[in-house]
């Protein structure tokens, strides 16, 4: 197709450039941050020093006129900072008072009560279509098939399948996967399925027309199932979409694991 | 002796492939979407290597990531497969001198793998049809192959007629016909 080799590696390069620039730009905001951290590094040093330069010579000629402000802004700051120690000593008291508060509910002993192996992710799916993760513990250190994966956030998914060294996890925004949950204040039970449109946000659907959902509302498992336990946090009711029929309305969830930097979880053995 | 070697060059070319699939393009993404290497290899050895030969890695790679990714296995196997397949297919029927009729092939065989795939585990699975999501992802990642395949074409080319020359021999003047 190309008779003169120059333009056939002409274009070749032209293509990297153009699916380097695709790649930078579709991707939004990380790039894009990254290239700032790059020129803020490259420029910062010499602005930190023209910024010093600049506060020393225009403070220079306020510095006498300012002592009478001085000493009222002195006076006007003891006052504040005698209040502050005193909001201090308030706050105090209520930061223990949360604390035994938090022992009678029992929340730190939540997590607690379920025996845990720490995780790495070794391997993420190749596909665009599924979710499925990998991970680096097996049937050696103890899993088995349909454990619950959680990561410090909340809910990842369950094991698929074991090998002696790796586990197959299905995440829970696999399109394959549904998860039935309970909303934390009125205790009405939801499905939560994956979609293929985002990897933060799940789908409730089938929702009964008399359940109120509330957004911002807390999402946790319900137990119901028999493969994940009671309890565990998979994130909050983003936003209610409803239709003309109020039998097909959805809610979109989004997830409090953050699937795309998912690099450690636990697998809950008991 | 030669035809070994080149086996061996093709399988350790697909671990690399597997390798820069779960690694590299992770985070190489066209607004998070990835290409599929795998067709690209899988037609480019259909094309160029022996008659049963496109089908037969096609198949063992289709297997391969059933047995890493999926649930069940045999989605991939089987439509990868039937990639090998038609490559060997349009080895017969078309040029491979064209730059664009490669494209067009890639073009062809990634829709006709991620629909079979998508639609396999849609019957299989359960999972809700969203076809206008799934349409976003598969035009996007069609795309991105194509772009690939333009950069890695001279490659492909002079390593294929090498191959070529190997695997078919006194058989291969029917390409000037």
């Amino acid at each position: 197709m190309y008779r003169n080799h120059k333009t056939g590696i002409l274009g070749i390069v032209i293509t990297i450039i153009l699916l380097i620039l695709i790649v930078v730009f579709s991707n939004g905001e990380n790039n894009a941050s990254f290239f700032e951290n790059v020129a803020s590094k490259l420029v910062m040093p010499v602005q930190n020093g023209l910024t010093y330069l600049k506060n020393k010579i225009s403070g220079n000629d306020t510095f006498f006129t300012d002592i009478n402000k001085l000493k009222e802004e002195n006076e006007q700051l003891l006052a504040k900072n005698s209040e502050l120690e005193q909001s201090l000593r308030e706050l105090e008291n209520i930061k223990t008072e949360n604390e035994t508060l938090k022992e009678y509910m029992n929340l730190t002993e939540k997590y607690g009560e379920y025996k845990t192996i720490p995780a790495y992710v070794i391997n993420r799916d190749i596909s665009n279509y599924s979710k499925t993760i990998v991970i680096n513990v097996g049937t050696n250190d103890g899993v088995k098939e349909d454990m619950t994966v959680i990561g410090d956030q909340g809910l990842v998914g369950h094991i698929v399948s074991v090998t002696d060294t790796t586990a197959k996890v299905q995440t829970i925004i696999d399109t394959a996967s549904s998860v039935s949950a309970t909303m934390s204040s009125t205790d009405e039970t939801i499905v939560c399925k994956g979609t293929l449109e985002s990897t933060t946000e799940l789908k409730a659907m089938y929702i009964p027309t008399d359940y109120n959902i509330i957004q911002g509302d807390s999402i946790e498992t319900s137990g119901l199932g028999g493969i994940y336990p009671k309890g565990i946090h998979i994130g909050t009711v983003k936003q209610v979409e409803a239709t003309k029929n109020v039998t097909d309305r959805y809610a979109v969830i989004e997830t409090a694991v953050d699937f795309d930097k998912l690099s450690t979880v636990l697998v809950i053995t008991n | 002796m030669k035809k070994l070697l080149i086996h061996i060059i093709l399988i350790l070319t697909a671990f690399i492939i597997y390798f820069l699939q779960s690694n590299f393009f992770n985070w190489f993404t066209i607004a998070g979407i990835m290409p599929n290497l795998f067709v690209i290899f899988t037609l480019f050895i259909g094309l160029f290597a022996s008659k049963m030969m496109g089908t037969i890695y096609g198949m063992v790679i289709g297997l391969f990531l059933d047995v890493i990714f999926r649930e069940k296995i045999g989605v991939s196997f089987i439509a990868l497969g039937l990639v090998g397949f038609l490559a060997t297919i349009f080895d017969k029927n078309f040029s491979k001198d064209s730059r664009m009729t490669i494209m067009l092939m890639t073009a062809g065989l990634t829709i006709v793998y991620e629909v079979i795939v998508y639609f396999a585990n849609y019957f299989i699975l359960g999972t809700n049809l969203e076809i206008f999501a799934f349409l976003k992802i598969l035009l996007i990642e069609v795309i991105f192959n194509l772009l690939l395949t333009i950069i890695i074409y001279p490659l492909l080319q002079k390593f294929g007629y090498y191959m070529e020359n190997e695997f078919k021999g006194n058989k291969i003047l029917t390409r000037y016909f």
